[in-house]
């Protein structure tokens, strides 16, 4: 519905450039061939800013010459060997001199820089020197040189923070966008990664890089996205978090439709499942579309052990998750409304335990799930010097003092324990404070009718989960509705021989992911190689210390 | 669209304003008077002077309810039993249960009455035993029956047992092995079932037998040993609501072994024909049949039962086992004594009336003709099982005889 | 209002056995014990075989119009006046069935589980529930009871799975039961309890394979009609067919009857019933999605929405009508014997009226170029 909203929108806005200032007076301006003009406009432009260089000097010691950068922005050295020292030391004297030929000898003579342009459109330029490249221009020339000069001070390549892995790459993305599609690149060295890129943000600018891969992400789906973000009209993106809020389905859900990672390894593979990755420059997070729900769970760790292990770990997973959700309210409501449920000796314990506890149990766990929030919020947010202190703090006043208080039951702090611990196994981070988000009123609801309003409140939950699509993907899919090759990699991660095709849900043009003769390799018994009794029979000499 | 969102919006509203009025059902779990047990003894119409009027007015109580009862109850008291394992001795001297008496003149009025007195509300999901006094289950069981069945808080699983002499003496026990008394209570039973030594009769099945045309119910029979323990004396067999008897403990095992049930817990000790010595054999696992069939117009049933075990002990014995003879002896001979026990036990269930192992059911069920045209009634069928003749057949098979060779 | 041809027959025959499984199940052994004694199984079955003809029926006539429901291919079949009257009587009829449904929960759970909760707010919450979740279209509708279903599959099993130690054969026989008392009639209430089934005539319309939608009815009936059978059969088994008649509510006391081993829960009808709120959501959801699907195609409107809220007044008066639970029980037996003629008997007619008149919708293929 609300996809069907925008399109509309869309269709009656039409595309307006973003208004700035330098854009609106000097629409289409060239430089013309003095030298003095062009400086003194880029002086007007620029000159404000203490870091615009403006270097004069001679090409070939006859031409006069200038050079304008931005000396934050560029490399010093490169200027100095690639573009000063050729201009300057190389002493050109030809009969056939004229100014045509001038150009000609420093593009494909002189200059040995590989990023090297003409320009001459004067919004181009400053928009070159604003992004680190450097400005030569030649007396009595209609054109500027353009050399990328452009070096800006980038974070190594290091783990990813938010989705730690013990078996698997250790790469994530960083910042800069160049280096983020090399990651992606060097893992898909093939001709069908496509990597679109367009300008987003009015102010910012900043670069958004569509990856995909041809011939297997479904090409409507390509254009969708690109429509998405082609209709984004806002001033800053700071971050690839900007874009998902406004290419998404349901804005008013509290489940993420979009999934964001800070690792290459990651990325690929979706890609190679049929989606979209979008990457921001700035932003050490790649958005993947579509997303349906069961990704939230899953790492890519998942496919990097053997199966059954991690199968066994994703099923651990999902009941974290289920218990991050529901453990606080199925113990409000079998406390307060069905204790006839528990086993009666725990029943009568559990009555020992909070009988000196003045709250009801619903106040109780909210107010410790409140608590623990702030905690959690706390903690991601102090300085990495008083996290010791912070955490002393939280163990102490949440666990052992808050129960010698009285103040809460021991039984709700282990519950407690096990919804917030619980959360944590989640991987995505945005699902999981949706999850955390949502007890919420599933403990008020359990407080109000107990079993059956925990109950009301999951089918509310679900209902909407199976309401809610992303790109048209239905989110719950491939449970819902049913795909049996789908399946596989939901619960369990079924080995990876089984998984022969893509994702049905995302429509993608070639499904085989394995080929068949590797299924028929593996269906043969193992070439017992060093089976002892095959190579104890060739009677060779044993080595030393051998005792066959 | 704005229409809509508007209706969404008021839905939502008109979802929440029903959650804000109250938590109408919400009773924190230490705001329950849990009751683990209750006892049912039935005291003289005077009593009835120390009942307030809580119920009903003091004058008005129906003719038929003119019996008076006395309910005494166990109540948890939450902060004396501890939570986890019990560390050193500090509660032991507090005990970790109320016990309240209270009459009334029927179950529920009691319960109402008792609850006039506790300041937390009754709760009785947890209540796991009720022990009913031999002279209250001897004048009829339906009035509580009803009361228990209507109140969704009792379980099924409960126990009820019927009590020689005070039941609230039974209540009133404190045993060594459980901090709570209800609790042991429960254990025994629970125990014995597990152990064989009872077929697991929990008040569903009670009153599903109750209810049965052709069957009587039955329940266990528990007196109390020296002021300490609590045995297990038997069942106590009911002719409709009313009991009209008791069995032995080993007529327990009878019961139990030509209803099928397993394990068998019970052992028989029994002489070899031409030797000097006896064996102790020990049931373990049974299979039971009964048939019946229609001989002029009386049905005729015979329960057939095999009995598989293995022998204990052998005392002043100078024979040998390992003469598969002998084995053969032993397992007709106690084939023979336990066929004899069996057709006493129906015998003496027979003179009244009460049909505990079911062959009327068999009837319904396998004989329906029969049962529509002659019976249909369960007083019917409560006359025609004094008459019918019933033959038990037994099998033994030994099959173990321990680690003893010989 | 062109619908978007998404439901598969697996999804179809799911969205049969959640809707016809409901609240129906808690009362059902009683109802056929009271009428059969012993011989509820057989009652059962036949019901299910008097319900199974409806289906049948219903089937077959989406079938031949395999582009429109009922509330428009009756207008082709019998003229625009009458068919439009029965389908106000079917309107009206599952207006009465969703109040009734929501109300007869609304007791259970009152009488068993909040005792002191009003009944007009666990009436309502339910049905608000089912209101919100109209709101969506029908690939929604589908989605939803697909996941549900082994939710409200697995409990049942479950239970009679557990329940099954304290089961005695005899209790089941005779098959014909001792002293069959009103069996008609109680086959007639028995089939009564599967009328969710009528709400294929709105899911054949937005079938991918309109053509396979007996595969889907068959199973559907199967599945549903076979867990109705083997819950009778283990209540019956379990407690004997006077008791059951003692009981308001048998398969709720089966529940409480067992618990699950090692302890983990000591009784299981709290649970069941929390449980079983999924069950009586769907049955409430689909009765009322036919409802106000069937009016907005009465009047041709191009949004369900509109009604999803219009509706539930009236559906909640009505369902406070009965005084009390005995009442209730009374009303569910008078309207649901009358339903039969609604979804059986009308059925029937239409298709046979639509077989003499040799009436017959475009076909699968020609709906395009509508």
């Amino acid at each position: 519905m609300f996809f069907w909203r925008r399109k509309n929108k869309r269709e009656n806005t039409g595309n307006i450039d973003v208004p700035q200032q330098f854009l609106e007076k000097h629409k289409n301006e060239k430089i013309n061939k003095n030298l003095e003009d062009t400086l003194v406009i880029l002086q007007q432009l620029l000159g404000a800013n203490d870091d615009i260089v403006v270097r004069r000097f001679r090409v070939f010691k006859e031409f006069s010459a200038a050079m304008v950068y931005c000396s934050s922005l560029v490399d010093h050295t490169q200027i100095n060997m690639d573009v000063l020292k050729p201009l300057m030391s190389t002493s050109y004297r030809d009969e056939t001199w004229n100014s045509n030929r001038l150009q000609e000898i420093i593009l494909e003579e002189t200059l040995y820089h590989s990023d090297l342009r003409l320009e001459s459109d004067l919004s181009k330029i400053v928009r070159s020197i604003l992004s680190g490249g450097t400005l030569v221009f030649i007396d009595g020339m209609n054109d500027g040189f353009v050399v990328g000069t452009r070096k800006v001070d980038k974070r190594a390549i290091n783990q990813p923070g938010t989705e730690q892995v013990i078996r698997g790459p250790r790469e994530g993305f960083i910042e800069q966008l160049g280096t983020n599609i090399s990651l992606l690149r060097y893992r898909l060295p093939t001709a069908d990664l496509r990597v679109k890129t367009m300008e987003v943000g009015r102010v910012t600018k900043s670069k958004v890089a569509i990856c995909y891969l041809e011939g297997i992400a479904s090409p409507d789906l390509v254009e969708e996205v690109k429509d998405r973000i082609s209709a984004i009209d806002i001033d800053v993106v700071l971050d690839v978090g900007y874009l998902e809020q406004f290419i998404e389905d349901n804005h008013m859900s509290p489940f993420p439709q979009i999934q964001n990672t800070e690792r290459p390894d990651k990325t690929v593979a979706q890609l190679a499942e049929g989606r979209v990755a979008i990457l921001s420059d700035g932003s050490p997070f790649a958005l993947i579309v579509p997303t349906v729900f069961h990704q939230f769970y899953q790492t890519p760790e998942d496919y990097a052990q053997r199966f059954l292990m991690a199968s066994a770990i994703r099923l651990i997973r999902l009941v974290s998750l289920f218990f991050s959700l529901i453990a606080s309210s199925l113990y409000v409501a079998i406390i307060s409304f069905n204790p006839e449920l528990i086993p009666t000796q725990f029943a009568v314990a559990v009555a020992g335990g909070r009988a000196g506890v003045p709250f009801p149990a619903v106040v109780e766990v909210f107010v410790m799930e409140v608590s623990m929030e702030i905690l959690r919020e706390a903690t991601v947010r102090l300085p990495q010097q008083v996290g010791g202190a912070l955490s002393i703090v939280g163990v102490l006043v949440i666990g052992q003092a808050a129960v010698s208080a009285g103040f809460v039951s021991p039984i709700t702090v282990v519950v407690i324990a096990l919804t917030t611990i619980g959360s944590f196994a989640t991987p995505a981070y945005n699902a999981a404070m949706a999850l955390r988000l949502l007890r919420f009123p599933i403990i008020f609801l359990a407080g109000v009718f107990g079993l059956y309003g925990v109950m009301v409140g999951i089918i509310l939950i679900i209902n909407h989960m199976l309401s809610l699509r992303s790109f048209g993907v239905p989110y719950m899919s491939p449970v819902v509705p049913g795909n049996y090759q789908g399946m596989k990699d939901i619960v369990m991660r079924a080995p990876l021989w089984w998984m022969k095709k893509r994702p049905a849900s995302l429509h993608t043009a070639n499904r085989e992911r394995i080929g068949d003769a590797v299924i028929e390799k593996l269906k043969q018994p193992p070439s017992n190689t060093l089976n002892p009794i095959n190579v104890g029979n060739r009677k060779e000499d044993p080595p030393d210390g051998d005792t066959t | 669209m704005q229409l809509g969102r508007i209706v969404k919006v008021l839905s939502w509203v008109f979802l929440v304003i029903p959650f804000l009025t109250g938590c109408w059902d919400r009773l924190e779990i230490e705001e329950r008077a849990v009751v683990l047990a209750i006892a049912i003894d039935e005291v003289k119409p005077e009593a009835a002077k120390e009942e307030r009027d809580v119920s009903h007015l003091s004058g008005e109580v129906p003719q038929s309810q003119k019996r008076m009862l006395r309910l005494t109850v166990q109540i948890a008291v939450p902060g004396r039993i501890p939570l986890g394992p019990a560390q050193g001795g500090g509660a032991s001297g507090e005990k970790p249960v109320w016990i309240l008496d209270v009459v009334g003149h029927t179950v529920e009025d009691a319960i109402y009455n008792l609850q006039q007195e506790v300041a937390d509300r009754l709760f009785l999901g947890h209540l796991r035993v009720i022990v009913v006094n031999e002279k209250v289950a001897r004048k009829g069981l339906q009035n509580m029956n009803d009361a228990f069945r209507r109140n969704p808080e009792i379980r099924r699983a409960a126990w009820m047992v019927i009590s020689k002499g005070e039941a609230a003496d039974i209540i009133k026990l404190n045993p060594e092995l459980e901090r709570v008394p209800a609790l042991y209570l429960l254990t025994v039973l629970d125990g014995a079932v597990k152990q064989g030594k009872m077929p697991n009769a929990f008040l569903g099945v009670f009153w599903s037998a109750l209810t049965s045309k052709g069957q009587e119910a039955y329940l266990p029979y528990v007196e109390i040993q020296e002021q300490k323990s609590i045995l297990l004396a038997g069942l106590a067999y009911f002719r409709g609501d009313k009991m009209v008897g008791t069995t032995t403990p080993l007529e327990i095992g009878h019961f139990m072994a030509m209803k099928g049930i397993n394990p068998g817990g019970y052992s028989a000790l029994s002489d070899v024909p031409g030797e000097s010595g006896a064996v102790l054999f020990i049931s373990s696992d049974r299979t039971a049949k009964i048939e019946v069939e229609i001989k002029n117009g009386l049905p005729h049933a015979k329960v057939k039962v095999h009995i598989e075990g293995d022998l204990a002990e052998k005392s002043n014995a100078q024979f040998n086992l390992k003469d598969p003879k002998t084995i053969a002896k032993i397992e007709k001979r106690i084939g023979t004594k336990a066929g004899k026990a069996f057709e006493e036990l129906i015998h003496k269930t027979q003179k009244q009336g009460s049909d505990i192992l079911g062959i009327g059911e068999i009837v319904r069920g396998k004989h329906s003709a029969y049962w529509n045209q002659s019976i249909k009634t369960m007083d019917k069928w409560q006359e025609t099982y004094k008459e019918i003749p019933v033959r038990a057949e037994v099998t033994i098979s030994i099959r173990r005889v321990g680690m003893k060779a010989e | 209002m062109e619908t978007p041809r998404e439901i598969t027959v697996l999804q179809a025959a799911i969205i049969l056995i959640s809707t016809i499984i409901g609240v129906g199940v808690l009362a059902l052994p009683r109802i056929a014990v009271l009428a059969g004694d012993t011989g509820a199984p057989l009652i059962t079955l036949l019901g299910i075989l008097l319900a199974f003809f409806g289906l049948v029926m219903i089937t077959l006539l989406g079938m031949r119009f395999p582009s429109q429901s009922l509330i428009r291919y009756s207008e082709v079949i019998l003229g625009k006046p009458i068919a439009r009257f029965g389908s106000i009587v079917i309107i009206v009829f599952f207006a009465v069935l969703t109040a009734l449904t929501s109300r007869e929960f609304g007791e259970v759970v009152i009488t068993s589980v909040l005792r002191r909760t009003p009944l007009e707010v666990t009436v309502i919450v339910m049905l608000l529930l089912a209101v919100i979740t109209t709101r969506n279209d029908i690939t929604t509708f589908a989605y939803i009871h697909h996941f549900y279903s082994p939710l409200i599959l697995t409990p049942v099993i479950l239970i009679v799975i557990l329940s099954l130690k304290n089961a005695e054969v005899v209790r089941l026989l005779p098959i014909w039961g001792n002293e069959p008392n009103g069996m008609f009639l109680g086959v007639l209430t028995v089939a009564a309890l599967f009328q969710g089934f009528f709400i294929l005539t709105m899911i054949i319309p937005a079938m991918r394979r309109p053509d396979r939608a007996m595969t889907a009815s068959i199973w559907g009936m199967a599945i549903a009609g076979g867990l109705y059978l083997i819950i009778v059969i283990a209540t019956l088994a379990v407690f004997g067919a006077e008791e059951v008649k003692l009981l308001l509510w048998p398969t709720l006391e089966l529940a409480k009857t067992t618990s699950l081993p090692a302890n983990i829960l000591e009784r299981l009808d709290a649970a069941f019933l929390a449980v079983w709120v999924t069950a009586v959501f769907t049955t409430l959801f689909s009765s009322y999605f036919l409802m106000i699907h069937a009016a907005t195609e009465l009047f041709q409107l191009r949004n369900h929405r509109m009604f999803s809220l219009f509706f539930l007044p009236f559906v909640f008066i009505i369902a406070m009508l009965p005084d009390n639970v005995l009442e209730m029980y009374k009303l569910i037996e008078i309207v649901g014997r009358f339903g039969l003629l609604i979804t059986v008997v009308y059925p029937t007619i239409l298709w046979m009226v639509a077989l003499i008149r040799k009436k017959r919708g475009k076909s699968h293929a020609a709906r395009k170029n509508r």
